[in-house]
């Protein structure tokens, strides 16, 4: 790829990864959603954070790994846990960064 | 400008960027290795701020292919902002300015949005507050990108601290804030299944993140089977 060829990539990519964040916030802000439809984008939320949570746990490499040298298995659990108890982001990305460490060099 | 919601706001940003960090650096490392220039890596960071869209993008460089194939997959990867972005309508409206709500939303990714979302279970959302949410993001993608297209080949491996894990216990952690009512359980463990599924099935999606797209839309749907009052 040619150095002009990135720029338009670049360019190009930016474009369609800009449009679909700003124009529901620019074109939809002036209406008021229908009681269902709000009902529906409430769900989206933790929706997304499911399957995000499910990719980033159990298909860490791009592919499902249900295996128990799926150190991110392991990591999963004291984080979840932890969340839950303290209801802190910091804590718990504490506990699941440090968790992994120790995996990494000493375990898995 | 509100100084405490700014505030608040580049706070709640620390997880994030520690975050990006290792996927930035990796984002620069890579980006040099197929042959974009420290200028370019950093401002494709800038301009796009999607961290899976410029991952695919460097995968379609080194496989040779075409500019239109990176665009094309770009477009289905971010599709799902525009399921974000319209579930952030209903907060923003009418205490958001339409114009400052638009340009801000540019700083909208996964995490941005789910942060942002946790904070609107019991906090109005202020310019202030997403300003300083979104732009130090972005700033700390851009810086960490930077820093790998310099550092390039000398990076030690981030794995060993762990920083792999840095996004999922984030999304680990935002799920569990995000879970309200019995019907918001069922949602997510279908969208978690769902996605999984269709992964499985169609491995493509599991590179462009359309599973997450399709999960996300059929569990939101699964959900309205409730009928609950909140």
């Amino acid at each position: 790829m040619s150095g002009t060829d990135i720029w338009v990539m670049i360019v190009g990519v930016s474009i369609v990864s800009m449009l679909p964040r700003v124009l529901p916030v620019a074109l939809f802000t002036r209406y008021e959603f229908p009681e269902p439809l709000k009902r529906w984008l409430s769900f989206i939320a933790p929706a997304v954070l499911g399957s995000l949570t499910a990719v980033s746990v159990l298909a860490p490499e791009g592919f499902i790994d249900l295996s128990i040298h799926n150190r991110y298995i392991w990591a999963f659990l004291p984080t979840l846990l932890v969340a839950i108890k303290t209801r802190s982001l910091f804590y718990s990305l504490l506990v699941g960064i440090v968790t992994m460490a120790l995996l990494y060099n000493y375990f898995l | 400008m509100q100084k405490q919601e700014l505030r608040q706001g580049i706070n709640d940003s620390v997880p994030i960027i520690l975050g990006y960090l290792p996927l930035g650096l990796a984002f620069g490392v890579l980006a040099n290795e197929v042959g974009m220039s420290i200028i370019q890596a950093t401002v494709m960071s800038f301009l796009c701020f999607t961290g899976a869209g410029q991952y695919i993008a460097i995968g379609v460089m080194q496989a040779g292919g075409a500019v239109f194939t990176i665009i094309m997959a770009n477009v289905l990867v971010n599709l799902r902002y525009l399921l974000f972005s319209t579930s952030m309508v209903p907060y923003l409206k009418g205490r958001v300015p339409t114009a400052l709500g638009s340009f801000l939303s540019y700083g909208l990714t996964d995490e941005t949005y789910a942060v942002a979302m946790k904070r609107y279970q019991d906090h109005s959302p202020t310019v202030s507050y997403i300003a300083g949410l979104n732009l130090s993001s972005h700033i700390g993608w851009v810086a960490s990108t930077l820093l790998g297209a310099i550092l390039g080949g000398y990076m030690s491996n981030t794995e060993r601290l762990g920083l792999g894990f840095a996004l999922p216990a984030m999304y680990i952690c935002l799920l569990v804030f995000m879970i309200k009512r019995k019907s918001d359980v069922f949602v997510a463990l279908s969208s978690a299944l769902l996605c999984l599924v269709v992964g499985y099935f169609l491995p493509a999606t599991m590179g462009n993140l359309f599973n997450i797209i399709i999960a996300t839309v059929v569990a939101a749907s699964l959900g309205m089977l409730f009928n609950e009052r909140d």
